[in-house]
């Protein structure tokens, strides 16, 4: 440390060596205020304090707090691991159900008013539904065979040729 | 050879390594390099946050805070940077933040009197006017904002020089210069008001 004789000289600098005088030489602590009285507040400052308990139980406390931290940071960890399964599941789910769509999609296209669910019979029943029903023919050319049936429950079939009917009867 | 034995034996300076060297340390895994980081700077943070603050346990929950922040972000510590100015920007904006959150300013005029140094009966008369400067501080600088309060005590207290303390705030150094002139102002008229027998040796030198 600087000599009062010293720092009574340069009293008014801001010069580290003055500073350390200042704030540890009671006898020049009025001294230096009468010459620059910004040095009243200066003369507490510079001293590095410690915490109430001490470096030792505050740097514990601080690891304390870091460890607690960090096994929170773990399993937040882990807690986003799941969710990024859960995302990955969820994007195959909807691929799948995308997929499935479109495939029903095409297939309506094929026949529109059928569903695909329907079976065989019922479709060539409909298809034909949309042909005229014939219920009387007459005709000086054609030809009718009726095919005998096997019973009462069994379709009775008739067969009709005839050169000017059209093709698609 | 005695050059060779130098080279083998470690000085003191080659077994601590410095902030940076810490910091990669703890960067690449190692918590007790953090323990070690933590054990060199709790001085300097306790001080300057008890100086903002006004308070010990305050400043105690805070300078932890400041450790549990500086741990969180070191990822984002530039090393190309003094890593005490990193600190005390961390230190700051936290302090800043306490301030304008919390109103402790009440308390903290009547609970600095742990910290004041114990003495011999022989510097008494000179102790208790350490302790009375200490206290006026904290009953004039009331006054101040919290950027303020910050500016001076880095200024004044911390000795740290305008243009670090620009570096420490991210702002410009004029705007540094301008609020320790209005905290000197604002301070020097508080003590007019309150402590008349101090607000004389500005007068007389004016």
């Amino acid at each position: 440390m600087m000599s009062c004789q010293s720092f009574r000289a340069n009293a008014e600098s801001r010069e580290p060596e003055v500073l350390e005088h200042l704030r540890k030489c009671d006898a020049c602590l009025e001294y230096a205020v009468s010459v620059d009285p910004d040095h009243f507040f200066r003369a507490i400052g510079g001293e590095e304090l410690e915490p109430p308990g001490g470096v030792d139980a505050f740097t514990a406390d601080v690891m304390a707090q870091v460890r607690l931290r960090q096994a929170e940071g773990s399993v937040a960890r882990r807690f986003l691991i799941a969710p990024r399964r859960l995302a990955a599941a969820a994007v195959i789910v909807v691929a799948i159900g995308a997929g499935a769509l479109v495939y029903e999609r095409n297939d309506q296209n094929v026949g529109p008013t059928l569903s695909r669910s329907a079976p065989a019979e019922s479709r060539r029943h409909v298809i034909t539904a949309t042909k005229p029903i014939v219920e009387t023919y007459q005709s000086q050319g054609a030809t009718i065979v009726e095919i005998p049936s096997q019973g009462s429950n069994d379709a009775s079939v008739v067969m009709i040729f005839d050169d000017s009917l059209p093709a698609d009867l | 050879m005695a050059a060779e034995l130098r080279l083998m034996i470690p000085t003191n300076e080659s077994v601590e390594p410095d902030d940076r060297q810490l910091v990669r340390t703890i960067r690449s895994g190692d918590p007790d390099a953090f323990e070690q980081l933590v054990r060199r700077k709790t001085s300097k943070v306790y001080s300057l946050c008890y100086r903002i603050i006004g308070n010990a346990e305050d400043a105690k929950d805070i300078s932890q805070l400041v450790f549990i922040k500086l741990w969180e972000n070191l990822e984002k510590y530039d090393p190309a940077y003094a890593f005490d100015t990193w600190l005390y920007r961390i230190v700051t904006n936290v302090a800043i933040d306490f301030m304008r959150n919390k109103q402790s300013r009440e308390n903290a005029v009547n609970s600095n009197l742990r910290l004041v140094k114990t003495s011999t009966d022989a510097e008494q008369g000179v102790v208790v006017q350490r302790k009375e400067i200490e206290n006026v501080f904290n009953t004039v600088s009331d006054v101040l904002s919290p950027k303020q309060k910050t500016i001076f005590v880095m200024s004044e207290m911390d000795d740290l020089r305008s243009s670090e303390i620009a570096k420490i705030l991210g702002c410009r150094e004029s705007t540094v210069r301008n609020h320790l002139f209005n905290a000197r102002k604002l301070m020097q008229q508080q003590l007019k008001k309150r402590f008349p027998e101090y607000s004389r040796l500005w007068e007389e030198r004016s």
